[in-house]
């Protein structure tokens, strides 16, 4: 209640030191996560470099949907575990990022959706995550402004429901997260982008920036939209590609729903933000570029589409699109860990459209293992030798709307 | 309560738009409000004595009209149902159903300002850092909040039709804004030949002109000097060129890649293809920034004009003016002529504008001028009774205060460029202190730009620019955009020292007060705006998203340039003034006029009607329907496994692929061997990707030397084909991919007596001897050419044919006459489905995902890694050497219980595997199907637990079909 009345600076300003003992590329949710979790374990001499602003990038475009209802064995514990530290997040940081669990519901319009939804809640629940199989009546009791399409094309046969899912306000986190770890002495140095990685042998050294050369016990690559043009900079190849994901607002409306829909057969997602604007989504540009311009096709389809289930917003007004950036993976789940052969270097991407949802868990563990040099079990799945080992983890089907490209 | 209505309106006058001789009625808050054709709802209720149009996000504050041009938030109303609709910008129609929203129980009088009073514990982003503790605390404020938040309520039941409407259009070069640059400009590319559209959001041409009264002086070529005529003179022409295409009540809203075009008018949506594109969108009139500069009474200097000029309307009996230039002196004498008392005219510049004639005529009327002096508050709770203003010094407001009455109070805080179509297009923008405003750097390609969107604020020689311009578009093949680049504009068709007086920029003094608003949409108050800036939000993108200046419905169109300014004032850096990012739309658009058309169209067999007079219970799977059943499954697979049994197949993919290169676009895409393939020989295929996991499978029939016959899954078609022609093209081949689905009618006859039944039909030799297992022919079956395959996805003996589609209902009732003494029996998708699992057949899709390899999927003799290199080859090289995690294997339940498709293969209480496909055996009773497990679980006779409504039940593993393990049926 006092920090209402205080003016004190979320962030310090810096100069920016030659040498650090990690840095950090990338000051979006999972960089400044990162930082924060390093700093609790006593690491604070690290510097969080980024080339925008604090929280650009795909951390500010983000549709802020939380959820731990996925797929595999790997998938589902990971997000759980995510989910849990959301939980308390704003304890924890002293920072409200109004989190709301409305409850998410993945609608299933045929047969085959069905059936790989009823497969994820039976996967869910043995893995500890509570979601669950509900039918038409329940959908329409829980969601009464949901058409559930009797008699017409695409009924809604069933919903994937999961009731701890939510939504949280995406920048509050990235606040928070920054907060925290400036508190602990880290330093955030917006606006320097890294445009070189030195290596000796098979040892990083430290980054090129536009502000000159820094070295660095280690360096950690947490961006997203451009994670392969950064590992590149390292001569890392990564199985990336990265492509447009577009979403928009509707004009702020009293409440309307109290719930997030998101329906593969329709190519769409929705919920309500607090601030009462209806924010749509739906999945991946098909074709891969870096264009973070929006299309009138994708505004066009996705109202199309929402119209479908939601058919009472046919008059509510657009008020905002945008587009923001996927590195897409081929299984779609992360890449984390260390790259074989290069030494002191970590990464932390392909985080596709399920990083905002990773960001505390991968955090934490991103940091517990720059303090180890061991990798965490929870995300020892995630590894990039994976790709090499022909060990892919298969969270395609759980992707949102249907985010097949 | 609604006062009555005050019928005093000023006489006519050629600039207003209303038709005194038609009058409309409408309902507002339930009473009947009288208004003239061609009045605006916002123009009505201002006439009829409304001031409180509605309250505001945040604190609930009282809120008049703003901008009086669909711009502010601040009329928004719900119209007809429809919620946040701008009453300025819809015209009355007689018996429209108006209602105020976000308040309660009126907005007069509205419980909820009580926030505004509270205003000290609501700093800007006051829900970060309260309402967390406990942790609980969020579950009961959230809701609350959330209720307070929003404006309007959606009518959840939808009752009208669905009357929006979607056009794509084409032309030459799209004019966007309507006044004397756009106009000038869509003239001289028409008298080019060119085919022109000219947009303009407002209800007629003219742009500012049409309420402007100024007189212009040597304009070459304008015939007029009146600015009104000057307007409407242009207008004509503009109307009467039969090349040029107005679309008036206009906004184009996006601007997006390639010169794509979103135009919204009214429930209409025009996508529009342009060669070239005009910008002739003009600039935004900006709000002053003091103490209660959002009361009612408060308004824009040009929503004055507006009111007076356009509808006759007199909006207040005396006025105080506030301005920082010129605007704020023509605004004041058309007061004066309209009889409004001009009680002060506070202007913070500090010479007087003798040049201006309006300034002078001003002054010869004894109105007071103060010089070097800004408003700092208006005085008033619910409409404004009074001002102040302070003389300045040093750009802050000193104790010097002097005190008015009025009721009316003309604000110009400057103007800001109605950039966002500019800004869209990639164009950046920077400040101009001298003018005191962005202005735009070289312009995209075939994008231009003419008028005060550029700075170019001189009627005369904007119209001259404008013409060269529109004729410069229409003539120039390659974009040659020096002839708008506004650097060189700027220097040689400019002289800015002639307006280095006319702007100064409008004076801002935190110490004046809590109430002084900078953004109207999300109550954001200058202070908020610096006390961000000192939480550390310094860059403008974390500014907006934490102020949320700029992220309301008006999307900065009232808030950009103070916002920015103040920033860059904060940070002692006038020239890091940046915007944020432009987005669109420009302005906020239905969904319903955006929605394309949902084509979700559904494909029906040309058999179709044929099941529906079986009574086949019909599914959607995919695009398609298909019968499900026709009686039975059980007994449907008991016909196909002792008589015969009939399967409509017309949904199977078909492809041709000819030409020289066809064996080698299919060798490059399959992993198995197509061009050792011969002629007449059919071989199942798989496709993969890049990666190594299945695309899809099908059969390969190998028509001639050149010519192939490809099936593949229902439902990918469309992929394949696209892979097909993606590979083609890429790899250079000489190959032809005809898509030939729908010409071909496919029937499927399988059972130990499909030989006696198809026998009678045609006189190819169908001896298992001479017409062998995977093997094709071509011949007449009941009359029909017909390609046979012999094939067998069901396991029994049998025969895919493929005939012209139009012959389908012949040759079914050809086939079932023919089949009637064997008991022939129709089967729907659920039988081919059990009796595919009893042959351990995988569908593409169901037991397979998007790491599927045919490796994995146990079908490692489908892949030929001996022969070139083909799709997926490196990738299934390194799976086969370094192992893969699951495998696809076959599972018979051991108890009686049949487990779900997607039930888990349970280990130790977690989930290992899935079931993928499971049904009740037809031959044992029991549960069988397919599963994946960990690939060394996957032995023969493997005990593993399914888990069945919360228990885990035993079933044994086996990659043994359950029927014919050795395929002696298939060949009989």
């Amino acid at each position: 209640m006092l920090q209402l009345f205080q003016k004190k600076r979320m962030w310090r300003k810096s100069p920016l030191k030659r040498h650090y003992d990690v840095i950090i590329v990338g000051a979006g949710v999972h960089g400044l996560a990162t930082a924060y979790y390093l700093g609790k374990l006593g690491i604070t001499n690290v510097a969080v470099l980024d080339k925008g602003y604090i929280g650009g990038g795909a951390s500010a475009r983000s549709t802020a949907i939380l959820r731990a209802n996925y797929l595999t064995s790997q998938g589902i514990p990971f997000f759980r575990e995510s989910l849990k530290l959301y939980g308390d997040l704003a304890q924890e940081l002293d920072y409200n990022m109004l989190f709301t669990r409305s409850g998410r519901f993945d609608l299933g319009h045929t047969e085959s959706a069905v059936f790989g939804l009823r497969m994820r809640s039976q996967f869910n629940q043995m893995h500890g995550v509570d979601s669950r199989l509900i039918g038409p009546d329940e959908i329409k009791k829980l969601i009464p402004v949901l058409d559930i399409r009797q008699g017409k094309h695409l009924p809604v046969m069933a919903a994937l429901y999961h009731p701890p899912g939510g939504v949280i306000r995406h920048d509050a986190v990235v606040w928070g997260y920054a907060r925290g770890a400036d508190r602990m002495g880290t330093e955030i140095h917006p606006f320097t982008e890294v445009i070189g990685i030195k290596k000796n042998d098979n040892k990083i050294i430290g980054v090129e920036t536009t502000h000159g050369f820094i070295s660095a016990g280690s360096v950690v690559s947490a961006t997203a939209g451009w994670s392969s043009t950064v590992a590149a900079l390292a001569d890392v190849n990564l199985p990336i590609v990265t492509h447009p994901l577009q979403a928009f607002v509707t004009e702020p409306l009293k409440p309307y729903i109290d719930a997030t829909i998101s329906s593969a057969n329709l190519h769409v997602y929705a919920y309500q933000t607090d601030r009462g604007e209806v924010v749509i989504g739906g999945g991946v540009n098909h074709y891969p570029s870096y264009s973070q311009r929006s299309t009138l096709d994708m505004l066009e389809t996705l109202s199309g589409h929402v119209l479908e289930l939601l058919p009472a917003l046919r008059d509510v007004n657009v008020m905002r699109q945008w587009a923001g950036l996927c590195d897409m993976t081929p299984d779609y789940a992360p890449i984390m860990g260390k790259v074989d052969g290069l030494d002191d270097f970590f990464i932390s991407c392909g985080w596709g459209t399920w990083g905002f949802k990773a960001a505390p868990i991968a955090g934490k563990c991103m940091a517990e293992m720059i303090f180890t040099g061991r990798v965490p079990e929870l995300i020892q799945p995630f590894s990039l030798s994976r790709f090499r080992e022909g060990k892919l983890v298969n969270e395609r089907a759980s992707a949102p709307a249907g985010a097949i490209h | 309560m609604l006062p009555k209505q005050t019928p005093d309106r000023l006489p006519s006058h050629p600039t207003q738009e209303i038709d005194r001789s038609v009058s409309v009625t409408f309902n507002f808050n339930g009473r009947t409000v009288h208004a003239y054709s061609g009045d605006t709802l916002a123009s009505a209720l201002y006439s009829s004595g409304v001031r409180i149009y509605t309250r505001s996000f945040k604190y609930h504050r009282p809120r008049g009209l703003l901008c009086s041009a669909g711009r502010c938030p601040n009329c928004m109303m719900t119209v007809n149902g429809i919620p946040n609709v701008r009453t300025c910008s819809v015209l009355v129609e007689e018996g429209m159903v108006v209602k105020q929203q976000n308040a309660w129980p009126s907005t007069e009088h509205d419980l909820f300002s009580i926030l505004d009073r509270m205003d000290r514990f609501l700093p800007v982003g006051f829900y970060y850092k309260i309402f967390h503790r406990p942790k609980q605390l969020w579950n009961i404020v959230g809701p609350i909040v959330r209720r307070m938040a929003g404006l309007g309520y959606v009518q959840t039941r939808v009752v009208e039709e669905n009357n929006y409407s979607h056009e794509t259009r084409h032309v030459d070069v799209l004019v966007v804004g309507g006044g004397a640059s756009g106009m000038s400009a869509a003239l001289s590319a028409s008298r080019r030949g060119k085919q022109v559209m000219l947009v303009d959001d407002q209800q007629l041409l003219g742009g500012r002109l049409r309420f402007d009264g100024n007189l212009y002086d040597g304009i070459p070529g304008v015939t007029s000097d009146v600015g009104y005529e000057i307007a409407d003179n242009l207008s004509k022409l503009v109307t009467r060129n039969r090349n040029i295409e107005v679309m008036l009540g206009t906004t184009a809203f996006g601007l997006y890649e390639g010169n794509l075009i979103g135009l919204i008018q009214g429930r209409s949506k025009v996508k529009l293809r342009s060669g070239k594109v005009i910008l002739a969108t003009g600039i935004y009139e900006q709000p002053s920034i003091f103490d209660r500069n959002d009361l009612p009474g408060v308004m824009l200097s040009t929503a004055i004009q507006r009111l007076i000029h356009l509808k006759g309307i007199i909006p207040g009996r005396s006025a105080v003016v506030s301005t920082c230039d010129d605007q704020g002196y023509r605004s004041a004498l058309d007061m004066l002529k309209a009889g409004i008392r001009i009680v002060a005219i506070i202007d913070s510049r500090e010479r007087f504008p003798n040049e201006l004639l309006a300034a002078r005529e001003l002054q010869e009327n004894g109105v007071l001028v103060l010089m070097s002096h800004m408003l700092i508050r208006a005085e008033g709770t619910k409409h404004v009774v009074g001002a102040a203003a302070s003389r300045l010094s040093d750009g802050h407001a000193t104790t010097e205060e002097r005190e008015f009455d009025c009721d009316l109070i003309a604000m110009s805080g400057g103007f800001q460029p109605a950039d966002s179509l500019l800004r869209q297009a990639g164009c950046e923008l920077s400040y101009n202190k001298s003018i005191d405003r962005m202005v735009a750097s070289p312009m995209p390609d075939k994008l231009y730009a003419v008028g005060r969107v550029i700075g170019n604020d001189n009627l005369g020689k904007s119209i001259v620019h404008a013409r060269s311009v529109g004729s410069g578009v229409a003539e120039v093949k390659s974009a040659d955009n020096a002839l708008s680049t506004p650097a060189n504009f700027m220097h040689e068709s400019q002289d800015l020292t002639e307006i280095k007086n006319c702007t100064a920029p409008s004076p801002i003094d935190l110490s004046q007060g809590a109430k002084q608003f900078v953004c109207f949409c999300e109550d954001v108050t200058a202070r908020d705006i610096v006390r961000g800036i000192d939480e550390g939000f310094e860059d403008i993108e974390t500014l907006k998203r934490y102020t949320t200046s700029t992220m309301g419905p008006c999307q900065g169109k009232m808030c950009h340039k103070h916002f920015a300014n103040i920033r860059a004032k904060s940070l002692d850096n006038v020239d890091s003034a940046v915007y944020t990012t432009a987005r669109p739309p420009v302005t906020p658009i239905p969904l319903g006029a955006l929605a394309a058309q949902v084509h979700t169209p559904i494909k029906r067999t040309p058999l179709d009607r044929k099941h529906r007079e079986l009574g086949a219970k019909m599914i959607e799977l995919g695009p398609w329907y298909r019968p499900h059943t026709y009686t039975s499954s059980s007994n449907e697979c008991l016909s196909v496994r002792n008589t015969v049994g009939i399967i409509d197949v017309s949904t199977l993919g078909k492809l041709e692929v000819v030409g020289q290169d066809a064996k080698t676009l299919l060798d490059k895409v399959y992993t198995g061997n197509f061009s050792t393939l011969k002629k007449g020989q059919i071989r199942y295929g798989i496709l993969c990707s890049e990666d190594g996991t299945i695309l899809d499978d099908g059969t390969v029939t190998r028509i001639s030397e050149d010519r192939y016959f490809v099936t593949t899954t229902t439902g990918n078609i469309d992929v394949i084909e696209e892979w097909f022609k993606w590979w083609t093209v890429g790899t250079g081949l000489c190959a032809h991919i005809t898509n030939v689905t729908s010409s071909y009618a496919s029937i499927n006859v399988a059972g130990p007596m499909a030989r006696d039944t198809l026998r009678k039909l045609t006189k190819i030799d169908l001896s298992s001897d001479s017409f062998r297992y995977m093997w094709s022919r071509r011949g007449m079956v009941a009359g029909v050419q017909t390609l046979f395959l012999r094939i067998g996805f069901v396991g029994e003996t049998g025969w895919e044919l493929h005939f012209p589609a139009e012959y389908a209902e012949h040759m079914w009732e050809s086939i079932m006459d023919a089949g009637k003494e064997y008991q022939i029996t129709p089967f729907g998708v659920e039988a081919q489905r059990i009796l595919r699992l009893e042959k351990k057949h995988l569908i593409v899709n169901q037991d397979t995902d998007a790491v599927s390899t045919p490796l994995s999927g146990d079908m490692a003799w489908a892949v030929k890694f001996d022969k070139d290199d083909f799709i997926g080859r490196s990738s299934l090289i390194s799976a086969r050497d370094s192992g893969y995690s699951e495998k696809l294997i076959g599972f018979n339940m051991k108890g009686s219980e049949v487990p779900e498709d997607g039930s888990p293969i349970v280990s130790e209480n977690l989930p290992v595997g899935r079931v993928t496909s499971s049904r009740r055996s037809p031959i044992t009773g029991q549960g069988f199907g397919l599963v994946w497990v960990p690939a060394d679980m996957a032995e023969e006779g493997k005990v593993v637990h399914v888990r069945v409504g919360g228990e885990n039940l035993p079933a044994e593993l086996t990659f043994i079909p359950a029927y014919d393990p050795d395929g002696i049926k298939l060949r009989e």
